[in-house]
């Protein structure tokens, strides 16, 4: 079959020296980062296990709301609903895409939406409320949470963190960051990132341009890492 | 192995008889798979009164298989309330991904896939973009959109590294400077970003910062003529694609004569528009779609409403699958007071006006046949002095275009690019 032979073409060349290079934004300034082939499978590995506290597992319908360019922070979520067997879709994050977020929701059992932003909450407009009714969790970025409780929900924080990706546990104390990858710091209400981890992207005190608080210790949840808190004009 | 050609060259270059013999073999699988677990397709077959058991050769399946349509699939969706149409072959929880079409010809629809590494529709574009030169190490600009799932897998099949910048809308500006860092291989383009270049090409180097690319793809709707000039003078050799029919893609090769249909994937067959029957190859017929490898919503003889020219010769590149050319969509002909035309005439109008010369527009149309011809342009504001001066221009070229005066509703490009989906913007609209 063409999946399996072309599988097995791509298989017999020898594999890229990077997943691919991601890009964000410190005050407008274009900052680009590197991701390694095992940094892509260690940020998978934490993704699946953030979605597996929130319930996720075989059968469980996703729309995972993000942007080609985000793919450096989202695809691991991908892969990991792929690997738990969670059937999913992607919603697009400009607002003349709302529709598909709306439209996945309304026609498949989702269980979970995985970050979406303002810009789609509010172009769902009426069907937001509809839409908050009739998925169990919601995992939002900052900015759409106050559009998200308007309507009822009671989001959950997914934001970008530099080149990281935070998430917040069901215990809702703030989002997770991969601690094995990434520090955070905080000096004056400003984050700063480094790398822990053996990642293709070194970082030491990176300035984010980001406001926010860093908290630390044990969750509820078990895990012991940091946790990080944007406000919703912060967070992307 | 792929070689300095080709990915898969027994594949790509495999004699027509052995494709057939193929097809077929595929094609004998999927009818019970698919009568036994798609109820739409088990519905068309009774209704048509054809049983599995009648289709025992590729012949017999392309004379006795009924048609089933995009309405087909929104009308048992919406009466069966089944949210693939009838077409989901597994269990819900058997899926991988669930995406859909675009939505720009009306509602979407969902396609559904199970894969473990690759995703199914992009695995076989990796072909293609070996054909254009991406090879292990080459840097590739990620593409704009992405409701259609990872195209960068396909990148990465080529052992390329995808730099996944933002190149949809309103992003080409900071994509420039990964340009000039990363110096790509390969881009996908689209109309909405050929505004944006246009624009941005009057303070870059275009021709500099192209100059790295061993190819660009366009795709989403047609590329027009000045376009193509331009992209032609910054030194950009493009490759068109579409989709076969939901199934797959399929691209151009260096050839540039018809984007290459993957038949191992799909059952490509051109019919005419109007009626049942093969057309020859050559002649304008519909792009009718099987799919050959997807267990879980399988096309089975769809009618894609897309119009083509389909031929089975062998291509200059060696490659031995059908190649066709999209002309249009079935139904895009509009009559307004006896008077027929294609959007792409109004296209052609728009181009040769400097402040609509991207040719963004859209052709307000509730029915097919109209009394007035009502067209929604954007302009570029950064070169318009006076919109009554410009609403002139652009009535008089759509009206020595069609013949019949429009009624124009003009708007800033910004405005009328917010109103895009998927990458493109709607070309007809009923409102």
């Amino acid at each position: 079959m063409t999946l399996a032979s072309t599988t097995a073409a791509a298989a017999s060349i020898p594999r890229s020296r990077l997943w691919g290079i991601g890009r964000y934004y410190v005050d407008d300034t274009p900052v680009d980062f590197e991701i390694g082939w095992d940094d892509w499978e260690r940020d998978t590995a934490w993704a699946r296990a953030m979605l597996a506290d929130h319930g996720i597992g075989p059968g469980s319908g996703l729309v995972i709301v993000g942007g080609m360019p985000e793919s450096p922070w989202f695809d691991p979520f991908e892969t990991a609903a792929r690997e738990l067997g969670a059937p999913y879709s992607i919603g697009e994050v400009y607002p003349f895409e709302a529709f598909r977020t709306g439209m996945y929701v309304h026609r498949l059992p989702i269980t979970m939406i995985f970050g979406i932003n303002r810009a789609i909450a509010e172009a769902l407009g009426d069907e937001l409320a509809d839409v908050v009714a009739q998925v169990g969790v919601i995992v939002a970025r900052p900015d759409a949470h106050p559009v998200l409780q308007d309507a009822g929900a009671r989001p959950f924080t997914v934001t970008r963190i530099g080149p990281a990706l935070a998430v917040e546990c069901p215990d809702r104390a703030g989002a997770h960051l991969n601690g094995a990858e990434w520090i955070v710091t905080e000096e004056d209400g400003r984050l700063f990132i480094t790398s822990a981890g053996s990642r293709a992207h070194r970082a030491s005190r990176a300035a984010l341009g980001i406001r926010g608080s860093v908290s630390a210790g044990p969750c509820g949840c078990g895990r012991t890492g940091q946790r990080v808190t944007v406000s919703p004009s912060q967070g992307v | 192995m792929p070689d300095d050609r080709y990915f898969e060259r027994e594949i790509e270059t495999m004699p027509r008889t052995r494709l057939a013999s193929l097809q077929e073999e595929r094609i004998l699988d999927l009818v019970p798979y698919v009568y036994e677990r798609s109820s739409l397709v088990r519905k068309a077959w009774e209704q048509a009164k054809v049983k599995p058991a009648d289709i025992n050769s590729l012949a017999d399946f392309t004379e006795r298989a009924p048609f089933i349509t995009k309405d087909d699939i929104r009308r048992f969706r919406d009466q069966a309330g089944d949210p693939f149409g009838g077409l989901l072959c597994t269990d819900y929880a058997d899926v991988t991904t669930v995406f859909s079409t675009s939505g720009t010809t009306g509602d979407a629809t969902f396609y559904g896939h199970a894969w473990d590494r690759w995703h199914p529709f992009w695995a076989a574009t990796a072909r293609d973009l070996w054909g254009i030169g991406v090879r292990p190490g080459d840097y590739v600009l990620g593409s704009g959109f992405k409701m259609r799932g990872q195209l960068y897998h396909a990148d990465q099949m080529c052992g390329a590294i995808p730099v996944l910048v933002d190149t949809g809308i309103g992003g080409w500006a900071t994509a420039l400077d990964a340009i000039r860092r990363y110096r790509p291989a390969y881009a996908q383009l689209t109309g909405l970003a050929m505004v944006e270049l246009d624009h941005l090409s009057r303070h870059n180097d275009m021709n500099e910062l192209f100059s790295c690319f061993k190819g660009a793809a366009f795709a989403g709707e047609p590329l027009g003529a000045r376009m193509r000039e331009q992209l032609k003078r910054w030194g950009v050799e493009v490759y068109m694609w579409t989709s076969a029919g939901d199934v797959t893609g399929a691209f151009e090769c260096g050839q540039h004569d018809g984007c290459h249909a993957w038949e191992d994937t799909v059952l490509l067959e051109a019919i005419d528009p109007s009626g049942t029957a093969a057309v020859a190859d050559g002649e304008l017929g519909e792009l009718v779609a099987t799919s050959l490898d997807n267990p879980i919503t399988p096309m089975v003889r769809f009618r894609s409403d897309d119009i083509i020219r389909m031929t089975r010769q062998p291509c200059g590149c060696g490659r031995t699958h059908a190649r066709f050319w999209p002309v249009g969509r079935k139904g895009d002909e509009t009559i307004v007071a006896g008077r027929s035309f294609v959007p792409m005439d109004i296209w052609r109008a728009l181009e040769a006006v400097p402040e609509t010369a991207t040719a963004l527009f859209q052709l307000v149309r509730p029915a097919r046949e109209i009394d007035e011809l009502r067209v929604r342009v954007g302009y570029d504001p950064d070169m318009t002095t006076s919109v009554a001066e410009v609403r002139d221009r652009v009535c008089e070229a759509i009206s020595a275009a069609v013949g019949v005066q429009p009624v124009l509703e003009l708007l800033p490009e910004p405005e009328l690019l917010a109103r895009g989906r998927g990458g493109k913007l709607p070309r007809v609209v009923k409102a």
